[in-house]
């Protein structure tokens, strides 16, 4: 099982490669469409990256009820 | 027609970015037409082409937004900015609300399409990025504008072939006159240069094979012309209603005053050899504009470079114009940077203004040999100083498209 710490890491990861943003504006709490900007068809490129890193597939349902970093650390934690 | 005025330019170009290195390389008839090196074209029959470079240094483009736009879109947003810089307008004083966006482009976002596709047959349906929903297709260029700038006004994207954006430019011109936009950002763009567009460019037989020599290989109206070299890139213009340019006290680089459209109805990829009906968009235009075709001074060609292309267009004009067909300078500049299809009209337009402006019109290059069933007064090879009051610009696409647009010097 992993940590949270080891999740919110890798995770960040697949934030910076999707977005080609600074892990600097990750923070935990940070909102996916208003600090972030992410649109639609980047929440389901980060989902696509989640599956190849995690070896977790997430809903679109699930996807859709996220709206925060952290929301998304949940869903991994929990799967 | 009433007068709707271009007063800002922005070009994205194998002969060079921004109108100062374009008009430069136009004048002195260089050609930028190159072998294909970005990928492997050697089993093309055509593996030469128009190529932008040095884009990136005139991007204020993020690295994230180019992940998910091809690149006819990133050509238009960087020719956009250049637009509006030049045009001297502050959005951020507009009614959004009233701006449009009047777009022309052939093909669509082919190296973003075709590079996902190979993707879905490699890795399968999870393997093709969801940014391709949206990054393909026509009109992607026009939203991308649309939201870059906050332009939320009446748009549209024109597709017709190589006729796109002079179709885009016309539309656009008469949206302004029925009251529905303030102003409007028109123009087109095209990224061709990508191995399965270039493969169905090859297989539609309007290129040039003559790969051995790039820079003389597109030579419109020669006898000895075998089709056109492709090019990639943008342009787009600022189009004002007279009102508001003498509000703003904007400076005016020409006025669209006619335009003229028809469809031949006889052949799905060549025009039709009698030319009826480009002849007739000619009349229309000129009728529009209210001018007998000898106040014409200068047309500014379509000159596929194919042998019906330009005998026929040459038929067009010498029964249009009469006795005068023989008087009236013509040449098609596009030989020097190759035909961007879509976007060839916009560049039609920009290189017209500029000739306009510099009291000179821009060569045909590579014309040697005289075809009979060519025998208009082409200006050939170098630049020929003359004052241009009025000039024609022709387009034409597959499908019979004719596209006739004509603009007066201020």
């Amino acid at each position: 099982m992993n940590t949270q710490t080891d999740i919110e890491s890798k995770l960040k990861s697949v934030f910076k490669k999707v977005l080609d943003i600074k892990e600097s504006e990750i923070v935990p709490g940070a909102k996916l469409d208003e600090s972030l900007g992410i649109d639609s068809t980047e929440m389901v490129e980060i989902a696509v990256v989640i599956k190849k890193e995690f070896g977790v597939a997430i809903k679109d349902n699930e996807l859709k009820k996220t709206h925060s970093f952290n929301d998304i650390v949940g869903i991994l934690k929990a799967k | 027609m009433e007068k709707i005025a271009i007063t800002g330019l922005g070009v994205i170009s194998p002969s060079g970015i921004d109108k100062r290195v374009f008009w430069s390389n136009i004048k002195a008839g260089r050609s930028a037409i190159e072998k294909i090196e970005r990928f492997d074209a050697s089993l093309y029959s055509s593996r030469i082409a128009g190529q932008v470079k040095e884009l990136e240094g005139y991007s204020n483009v993020s690295s994230r937004l180019l992940k998910k736009i091809d690149l006819f879109s990133h050509m238009a947003l960087v020719a956009s900015e250049l637009c509006i810089e030049d045009a001297k307008i502050n959005l951020a004083e507009e009614n959004l609300k009233r701006v449009g966006i009047f777009m022309g482009n052939a093909i669509g976002g082919w190296l973003y399409a075709e590079t996902e596709l190979r993707d879905m047959y490699l890795e399968g349906r999870e393997g093709v990025s969801p940014f391709m929903a949206s990054a393909w297709f026509p009109a992607a260029p026009q939203g991308q504008i649309s939201i870059n700038y906050g332009i939320k006004g009446f748009s549209k994207t024109i597709v017709a072939d190589r006729a796109s954006s002079l179709m885009a430019i016309g539309y656009a011109a008469r949206t302004i006159i029925r009251g529905k936009c303030d102003f409007i950002l028109a123009g087109g763009m095209e990224a061709p240069v990508t191995p399965y567009a270039l493969l169905c460019c090859n297989t539609s037989g309007m290129l040039t094979e003559n790969n051995d020599q790039p820079h003389t290989a597109y030579r419109p109206f020669d006898k000895n012309r075998d089709g056109l070299a492709i090019a990639e890139g943008a342009g787009v213009l600022t189009l004002e209603p007279q009102s508001r340019v003498t509000a703003r006290g904007a400076h005016v680089y020409a006025n669209i005053i006619g335009y003229g459209t028809t469809t031949d109805a006889v052949n799905r990829i060549e025009p039709s050899d009698d030319a009826v009906q480009l002849g007739r968009a000619i009349k229309i235009a000129l009728d529009d504009a209210g001018l007998s075709p000898k106040d014409i001074d200068y047309i500014c060609a379509d000159g596929a470079g194919s042998k019906i292309g330009d005998a026929s267009e040459t038929k067009a004009i010498k029964n249009v114009f009469g006795d005068y067909a023989k008087k009236v300078i013509v040449s098609a500049p596009k030989s020097i940077y190759g035909n961007m299809l879509g976007a060839s009209g916009v560049l039609d337009v920009i290189t017209t203004v500029l000739a306009m402006e510099h009291n000179m019109i821009p060569p045909t290059i590579n014309y040697e040999t005289p075809d009979p069933e060519c025998d208009l007064n082409y200006c050939i090879n170098k630049p020929q100083e003359k004052v241009i009051k009025n000039a024609m610009i022709i387009n034409r696409g597959r499908g019979g498209i004719n596209c006739v647009l004509i603009l007066q010097k201020p």
